[in-house]
């Protein structure tokens, strides 16, 4: 712990060192052109997003989506425990208001309505950018919160290359990542594995539950909270990622992209179970294929684009139990098979240097099958709770995009969408945005949406307690922001961002027990979300071999019910929604030097209430948390390959803290990374 | 806030002015982080234990909680007093209670709650509300029905067999393997003993009334009723009554009108079947302090003699645009207690009426109040 101070001491006080540094010293500053933020493309007029580059998503090859949103991005993760259930959420919205989309197909679970972020692991994204509030019905509908972009890039390789880097970490964890790529002027290819497994069984002090201390007599005479292992929360998920890419050089270009998943992940116990972990068996199994095809052709004026996909999922869900002889009897065995089809075309269109016109349709065909294999006997009879349904998802929108001036730009979405045999109304969004002040790029935005979002195929068809009456969500986004970069070449840049927006979500869809004894979703809630959401990034190159760069993202996010009261007693209207935080931030610095380079990433969540009353109970308690993670990595080069190594630190203050009740989070971690890339052709 | 402040502060001019001053950022941004990094600190509390002593009649209330988030809750409430504690287990233990409080009973002084997901049954001083043991490993336990004191029935859903426990020893002694049911559509209930026999009702994809010889701790017959049997009762005259949820649409298991039932319990065969609307979802069947009235929910609150011929044309307390989850009677006073769990995401409320139908009291206990308990 004594070494971690010192090392800590020297990253975190650069400048000691710095200023023992030759006064004439040159400052040579390795940054890109700030001129950059000048351009506005014409097709993100007015729109406010979030774009996470390679180098946050490649930092760690232990890492998902969901660790990286949740260091670098002001929306809401909840984590159901490491390497489990995470889901995210913009603006105090929930998990299935987030659509989510690969290389351009919608990957949210058709039959949850949600994405399992810890289920992508950020190594096989080359690019994500988060698409808020209105901006997101520039790609799709369906997001009353926002959007997620994924999508995986063109390698840019010439020849052959080869990169291998392996993670050791506690709790028996291992991350094995292998990509190899090749390219020449027209192809470009890429495979990508990720192998990562643990047992998962990191000590905690439980303060849930005591255990007894027994006299002779059976009674209690001494107690204590247990230092408890995380139980049953090993797993192992294999990813495998394949892509090839054409490009003719005469504006047509061709891509493939493949993905395979295999998990196998228990599902760890609560802190309050009192069960024998080696007598329970409680696992999930995935297997998911993904493709897309796609054909991009660009001329000039006019970008044509198309795509096909697929996508295969199977998820099982078995809940054992040893009956004393060491059989493991199923008390559930659940399992759902997805399959769907999925097709886009579209088209931009510039006329001049002042408008743009797009038009685009997709189509996602769903088959879903869902049985609980619980077999049920009665005279003699089996039977087989579940359903088994298809439907057809629509999506087509057109735009026009207008820029009349430099300083201004204007863009008209229209948008519709049919879910089965129901079409949403016509779902318009405008937005604007102008330079305010060229001298700082001063510029304001502002955009007004209409959204729906339809319930999923269990909200409606779920055996027991579908509901197929339930009305689509449908709500009204505005938005507001403003934004400046200043910055002077090769020195620094400075940007930052302030954006307001409020939400008004109707007919809310919430899943509440019946006297039948199982759950049943309803339309219930009006929602009224709003709150500011503001982000700065710095970028400082400090001298020849120092380079900073700090991110940081501030949001305040009230979420209020302002439904109708369920019944006299009911204390929920007017306020905020339980689990989500009302306040959220997140910073990460980067400190560079020759080919040192430490990151700090820090997290904050405000306390998230768990009822909806926002009463705060003994029992009911997720107090506000902060999480420090850091890494320090030193890169290497001989003649013939080139060498990482990382050390990293999770949760540096071992801090005591939970995302969901009842789920444990790991304390102080640590992981080392050891990477290589041949130089092979140089 | 302070933080992006910090940020929009720093000084550009600055930056560019000399090598110096890049340093100096760099000091101060990173001084931030330290900052930060040293306000890390959590809002916990823990071992704090507080002292009860509810020696006067009272009753206890089991808030289920959210299932699989562990705050269930144990609520008691002073009928003289018009007093309730609530979360009464938690501060009286400096622990949580657990995932789903299911049921409670009392024997001799002790009471023993049902936490159905931790699978756990705590015994617990009724007066301090202490824990004075426990009963752990259960699959997936529902009610306990103590035999002797030192043997106990504990149903379980999602197992075939009833547990067989010591609760001196706090051990599992043994098992009752039910005919006719795997594991995975396991489901035994509630219980009522009748001389030496032990009636008990299989309600999830179930429709049987069970009979078990408590010297043989076997099943020795069972009476098929409707779909579903969800709670059961015996009343002054040795009658059992369960009442039946007939399912639900598209069930494979089917979907009837629910009924309830009046059991002989000498010959175990059915006297009476009272038959509700196709679609209804009675439950909850409770009897007052003589046994010699009958309750339940069916939307509204009903209440009939245990002699009655016919259902009651109108209801004891109408629906009030809520779904009452949970009903108990006062042995003592006949008062008629309802569990209204709202959105089932907040503290539930309690209304107290009297047997005339008059509003006495409400308060709020914990989340989902689904099961009653009296001193």
């Amino acid at each position: 712990m004594k070494k971690l101070h010192i090392i800590l001491l020297f990253v975190l006080f650069p400048t000691l060192v710095l200023s023992q540094e030759d006064d004439d010293i040159k400052w040579y500053l390795n940054l890109p052109e700030v001129t950059i933020y000048a351009e506005r493309p014409i097709k993100e007029i007015g729109t406010q997003q979030t774009r996470l580059d390679s180098i946050v998503l490649s930092e760690n090859i232990a890492l998902s989506v969901a660790d990286v949103l949740t260091f670098n991005s002001p929306i809401f993760v909840k984590n159901y425990g490491r390497a489990t259930l995470s889901t995210v959420a913009f603006r105090g919205t929930s998990a299935s208001h987030t659509q989510v989309s690969w290389n351009g197909m919608k990957i949210n679970n058709p039959m949850l309505g949600m994405t399992d972020f810890s289920m992508i692991p950020s190594y096989f994204i080359d690019d994500a950018v988060l698409l808020h509030g209105t901006s997101s019905v520039n790609e799709t509908g369906g997001g009353l919160g926002g959007s997620v972009k994924l999508s995986t890039k063109p390698a840019q390789a010439d020849g052959f290359g080869l990169q291998y880097i392996q993670g050791v970490g506690s709790f028996k964890t291992f991350d094995e990542f292998l990509r190899l790529t090749y390219g020449n002027m027209h192809w470009q290819t890429s495979t990508r594995v990720v192998y990562s497994s643990s047992p998962n069984d990191y000590k905690y002090r439980n303060h849930d539950k005591k255990e007894n201390i027994y006299d002779e007599n059976m009674n209690i005479i001494g107690q204590y909270y247990p230092i408890e292992r995380n139980r049953s929360g090993a797993f192992k998920d294999f990813h495998f990622l394949q892509e090839a890419y054409y490009d003719n050089k005469r504006g047509d270009r061709f891509g493939l992209n493949a993905w395979y998943i295999n998990s196998n992940r228990e599902l760890a116990m609560l802190t309050v179970d009192y069960g024998d972990d080696t007598e329970f068996e409680n696992r999930q199994r995935e297997n998911t294929f993904r493709t897309v095809m796609s054909w991009d052709h660009l001329s000039e004026n006019w970008k044509l684009a198309s795509k096909g996909g697929y996508i295969h999922t199977d998820m099982a869900y078995d809940y054992k139990r040893d009956l004393g002889n060491g059989i493991m009897a199923n008390m559930t065995q659940s399992r759902s098979e997805i399959n769907t089809f999925f097709g886009q075309v579209e088209s931009d269109y510039y006329m001049g240097k002042k408008w743009l016109f797009t038009a685009n349709v997709t189509a996602h065909q769903h088959f879903v099958e869902s049985r609980d294999k619980s077999i049920l006997q009665q005279d003699g009879n089996k039977a087989i709770v579940g359903y088994r349904k298809g439907r057809i998802e629509l999506s087509n929108s057109i735009s026009a995009k207008w820029r009349p001036i430099d300083r201004l730009g204007m863009s008209l979405v229209i948008r519709e969408e049919m879910f089965g045999n129901e079409w949403t109304p016509i779902i318009p969004a405008f937005f604007i945005d102008g330079v305010i002040s060229k001298k700082g790029d001063v510029v304001v935005k502002a955009s007004v949406s209409r959204n729906f979002r339809f319930p999923s195929l269990n909200d409606l068809y779920f055996m027991p307690g579908g509901n197929p009456d339930l009305k689509k969500e449908n709500g009204w986004t505005y938005d507001a922001g403003l934004s400046f970069a200043i910055g002077k070449e090769k020195v620094y840049q400075l940007s930052a961002s302030a954006n307001w927006f409020e939400s008004f979500i109707n007919d809310w869809i919430i899943w509440l027990p019946t006297p039948k004894g199982f759950f049943s979703p309803d339309n219930i809630k009006d929602v009224h979300a709003y709150g500011i959401e503001m982000k700065g990034d710095l970028d400082v190159a400090l001298s020849k071999d120092w380079h900073l760069t700090l991110n940081g993202t501030l949001s305040w996010t009230p979420s209020i019910n302002e439904g109708e009261p369920r019944s006299p007693a009911d204390q929920s209207v007017g306020k905020q929604l339980p689990y989500i935080p009302e306040y959220s931030s997140t910073v990460m610095g980067r400190l560079s030097w020759k080919t040192w380079s430490f990151l700090y990433k820090w997290c904050y969540y405000s306390e998230r209430y768990t009822m909806s009353s926002n009463d705060v109970t003994l029992t009911g308690k997720l107090p506000q948390y902060f999480m420090s993670n850091i890494s320090l990595e030193k890169t290497l080069s001989c003649k013939w390959a080139d060498f990482s190594i990382k050390g990293a630190i999770n949760n540096l203050f071992n801090e005591e803290y939970l995302s969901v009740l009842s789920r444990p989070m790991p304390g102080i971690n640590f992981e080392v990374f050891l990477g290589i890339t041949p130089k092979w052709g140089e | 806030m302070k933080i992006i402040k910090l940020f929009l502060k720093s000084p550009s001019h600055r930056v560019t002015k000399s090598p110096r001053k890049l340093g100096d950022l760099a000091t101060w941004s990173l001084g931030v982080f330290l900052l930060l990094s040293l306000t890390s600190c959590m809002e916990w509390e823990y071992g704090l234990e507080e002292s009860f002593d509810a020696s006067g009649e009272g009753l206890f209330i089991c808030n289920e909680g959210n299932f699989q988030y562990g705050n269930a809750t144990l609520s008691y409430y002073d009928p003289e007093t018009k007093v309730v504690e609530n979360e009464v287990f938690y501060r009286a233990n400096a622990m949580k209670l657990g995932d789903v409080a299911q049921s409670m009973i009392i024997r001799d002084g002790i009471g023993w709650v049902v936490v159905n997901n931790s699978h756990v049954v705590f015994a617990i001083d009724i007066n301090t509300f202490k824990e004075v043991g426990r009963i752990t490993n259960l699959t997936s336990p529902r009610y306990i029905h103590f035999v002797s004191d030192e043997k106990a029935y504990v149903t379980q859903i999602w197992d075939n067999r009833i547990f067989i426990v010591n609760p001196k020893r706090y051990e599992i002694t043994g098992y009752i393997d039910v005919p006719n049911m795997t594991m995975e559509s396991g489901s035994t209930e509630q219980m009522v003993q009748y001389g030496k026999y032990v009636y008990v009702n299989c309600w999830s994809y179930q429709n049987r009334i069970l009979k078990i010889d408590t010297e043989t701790d076997e099943v020795v017959d069972e009476l098929v009723v409707g779909i579903q049997p969800t709670s059961l009762v015996m009343d002054c005259n040795n009658k059992l009554w369960t009442v039946t949820d007939g399912g639900y649409a598209g069930s494979p298991y089917g979907h009837e009108a629910p009924s309830l039932y009046r059991i002989d319990a000498g010959t175990f065969t059915i006297e009476k079947q009272f038959e509700f609307k196709f679609g209804d979802a009675p439950s909850e069947v409770q009897l007052n302090g003589t046994k010699d009235k009958l309750y339940w929910i069916n939307d509204d609150i009903w209440e009939m003699d245990v002699t009655a011929e016919h259902v009651p044309v109108r209801p004891f307390l109408p629906y009030n645009g809520t779904i009452y989850y949970g009903l108990t009677v006062c042995p003592r006073t006949g008062d008629v207690y309802i569990a209204d769990a709202i959105d089932y995401v907040q503290q539930g409320m309690i209304y107290r009426y009297s047997k005339e139908r008059e509003l006495l009291d409400e308060f709020y206990v914990g989340i989902i109040p689904g099961a009653f308990c009296w001193k």
